[in-house]
């Protein structure tokens, strides 16, 4: 039942080889150039999936309150777990991690940690008492090689979107600690100095061929292979070689200002993607629509097409072909899912500000959605209170975000299949009878 | 009649649901399958050579892994894995492969309430597109009874912690045979036995039934939509 890595035949290695001596790659790539990057961010703050080709690492961050070290007393800790599933690769066993995953672990710890990448002291509530520990766990998803590489972008980006929630200290002794719910209190980010970047050359030959990011078939035939974790300032964060072939100091002053280079590229990259992911969620906010008000629009009523749904689900159907699509090539499947919840909110977005000009007079019977926001919105001019502010825009982001695609997708076998009783035993009159008085009953209310 | 949930939906209504086919590229069948917020990963590799000393070698063996987002896997987590593992074994078709292997490893992407139907819709959506051989679909719904006895189906996390009890129902798929017209749906669907039923809590028996029938009809709908997801995606596989 042992399995072991994928091991190329003489003839595949022979074949890997010969291709890079005249410097073509088997994958078609030119030996400095990296594959696709793609950094996905999930409904959760601080959770990222980075896809490098066809490595893919998930990562994810949470935080919490603990006592600190003895020696330390005012600096939080950042603590890295990897661990290698089984999921990535065949040759990978589940329980204790092994050596490559301590390895991978270290490489990034290193980078992060012990560069001071990450701001310690701002994690301290009270020195020596309570500080914030935060934890990165590390899913390695898919194994097609440089996992270091895409292992520590996914922990960058899970951590540049991180929030830790607010709290104070207060009390008779000034040492009571109050964590606040992220929904009173909008959480805050961690402070991020630098994004140190890892880089991976791998080495052919007696040294004198290599390639960056190499693939798994790659990394099973290199002779050796060199990590430099550098920032976009030009700083060594840390540098991993552990044995293999020998590599001349002038190939690696080389490899230096090629991972300086590249460094560059994909903190750009990160801080795009960063930079674009929290607009939308603040763009999400701004709209104040009441969580359940997204979920209902595209929760699909099986029972019942009724006239009252009809401009909805011609809209949908639309996005659902679309759907279809998506599935079907399924590599670029996350891509496209997060085109399609922005055209959403575009949107939405374009039914809110429709609404502040038309106001009543643009009251649309046809869609459940518009009808209640705008009721939302007559309600608007009487401040509430800011408290409560922030508790919707907190709660509705994480709804918003899959809908669109899944709504549709499920709304297409709705239609496709027939109706049993048991699920939906309502009524045409049920379908109609808007929800809106017990709504704006809540509101009142609050 | 209707009281509407927290996310506005009513008592039968599913959170709305969609199936990735292999979004992994090592792995021999993957599966990504999300209800609401809730997301597993599946992937599976198999069958291989072996099975594991104490397990049948004229039969099959399936190994399941449950990897929680974060933190160490637990006891509850373990029952997960064994939960998962009798109610695959029970689908799949053991004798084709004898002496083999199959692993299936979960990943948990997202958690808000029903996990385990999740889990067990991923595995199977993954076992069918590693090519497994199995001898009909599962399909997993999760129930849960509020205190004043009302059945709610798909339950979401926030709705799972007022609960009084919950059930967790595995069904076979519906069948849907050629000459079989909707009408007679509702006599097949009481054909169709129960896999695997896990549940937590006091409750009554009618409730416990008043479970399995919403549980039943709810997972018909499931498994349609499965058929149109394995369906619409064999041809582009060749």
């Amino acid at each position: 039942m042992e399995h072991q890595r994928w091991r190329p035949t003489v003839n595949e290695r022979d074949f890997i080889e010969r291709a890079l001596q005249s410097d073509l790659r088997v994958d078609g790539r030119r030996p400095f150039d990296f594959r696709r990057l793609k950094i996905l961010f999930g409904r959760e703050d601080g959770s990222a999936e980075v896809q490098l080709g066809e490595t893919r690492v998930m990562g994810y961050v949470t935080a919490q309150l603990v006592q600190p070290y003895k020696d330390r007393p005012n600096e939080g800790t950042l603590a890295i777990f990897t661990e290698f599933s089984p999921m990535a690769d065949p040759a990978f066993e589940p329980g204790r991690p092994g050596e490559s995953a301590i390895e991978l672990g270290r490489v990034i710890d290193r980078g992060l940690r012990e560069s001071r990448a990450v701001d310690m002291e701002s994690l301290c509530v009270v020195a020596g008492r309570h500080v914030w520990s935060v934890r990165v766990d590390l899913h390695i998803l898919d194994n097609g090689g440089n996992l270091i590489d895409t292992a520590n972008i996914a922990a960058l980006a899970a951590l540049s979107t991180f929030r830790r929630p607010e709290c104070t200290v207060g009390g008779d002794d000034g040492q009571q600690v109050t964590v606040h719910d992220p929904e009173v209190r909008d959480p805050i980010p961690l402070t991020i100095h630098h994004l140190p970047i890892a880089v991976t050359f791998a080495y052919f030959g007696e040294g004198n061929i290599m390639v960056i990011d190499p693939t798994y078939k790659e990394e099973a035939v290199m002779g050796g292979r060199m990590t430099a974790t550098i920032n976009s300032n030009g700083d060594v964060c840390a540098i991993q070689k552990a044995g293999g072939e020998g590599v001349m100091s002038s190939v690696i002053m080389q490899c230096l200002r090629i991972a300086s280079v590249k460094a560059a590229d994909i903190t750009s990259k990160i801080k795009n993607e960063v930079t674009s992911y929290t607009s939308a969620k603040a763009l999400q906010k701004v709209k104040r629509l009441p969580a359940s008000v997204l979920k209902k629009d595209s929760v699909p009523v099986v029972a019942m097409k009724g006239s009252a749904d009809g401009a909805l689900e011609t809209q949908s159907t639309k996005a659902s072909s679309e759907v279809q699509q998506i599935s079907k090539g399924d590599e670029d499947h996350q891509n496209i899912k997060r085109n399609s919840s922005l055209t959403v909110d575009r949107t939405s977005k374009h039914k809110q500000t429709s609404k502040f000009i038309g106001g009543p007079s643009n009251w649309d019977p046809y869609s459940k959605g518009v009808s209640l926001s705008s009721l939302r919105i007559s309600q608007l001019p009487e401040p509430p209170p800011t408290v409560k502010d922030n508790k919707q825009e907190d709660v509705e982001p994480m709804l918003t975000e899959c809908n669109p695609e899944v709504q549709s997708e499920s709304r297409l076998t709705a239609g496709g299949s027939d109706e049993t009783q048991a699920v939906s035993p309502k009524s045409l009159k049920d379908a109609v009878k808007p929800k809106h008085k017990r709504k704006k009953k809540q509101h009142n209310k609050s | 009649m209707e009281e509407t949930r927290a996310d506005g939906r009513n008592a039968n209504q599913l959170r709305p649901f969609s199936c990735t086919r292999n979004p992994l590229d090592r792995a021999h069948g993957s599966a990504r399958w999300a209800q609401g917020d809730t997301i597993v990963l599946a992937a599976v590799y198999g069958p291989k050579p072996g099975t594991r000393k104490g397990e049948n070698p004229e039969k099959a063996s399936i190994e399941v892994v449950w990897k929680p987002m974060t933190g160490q896997i637990g006891k509850q987590e373990k029952e997960y894995e064994m939960t998962l593992k009798r109610t695959l074994q029970s689908i799949c078709l053991l004798t084709v492969h004898p002496n083999t292997t199959t692993s299936v490893i979960l990943q948990v992407v997202g958690d808000d309430g029903s996990l385990l139907p999740c889990a067990i819709n991923a595995s199977c959506a993954a076992l069918v597109f590693a090519g497994i051989p199995l001898k009909h679909l599962a399909v997993a719904i999760g129930c849960g009874v509020l205190e004043d006895g009302e059945v709610i189906l798909d339950t979401s996390k926030s709705e799972e912690q007022q609960l009084k009890s919950f059930a967790h129902l595995v069904f076979p798929n519906s069948r849907k045979s050629a000459g079989s017209k909707e009408a007679n749906q509702k006599e097949e669907d009481s054909e169709r036995g129960l896999i695997t039923s896990i549940t937590h809590g006091v409750m009554s028996e009618e409730d416990y039934f008043s479970c399995i029938e919403r549980g039943l009809a709810a997972s018909s709908r499931i498994s349609d939509f499965m058929r149109t997801t394995l369906q619409k995606q064999v041809p582009g596989d060749v």
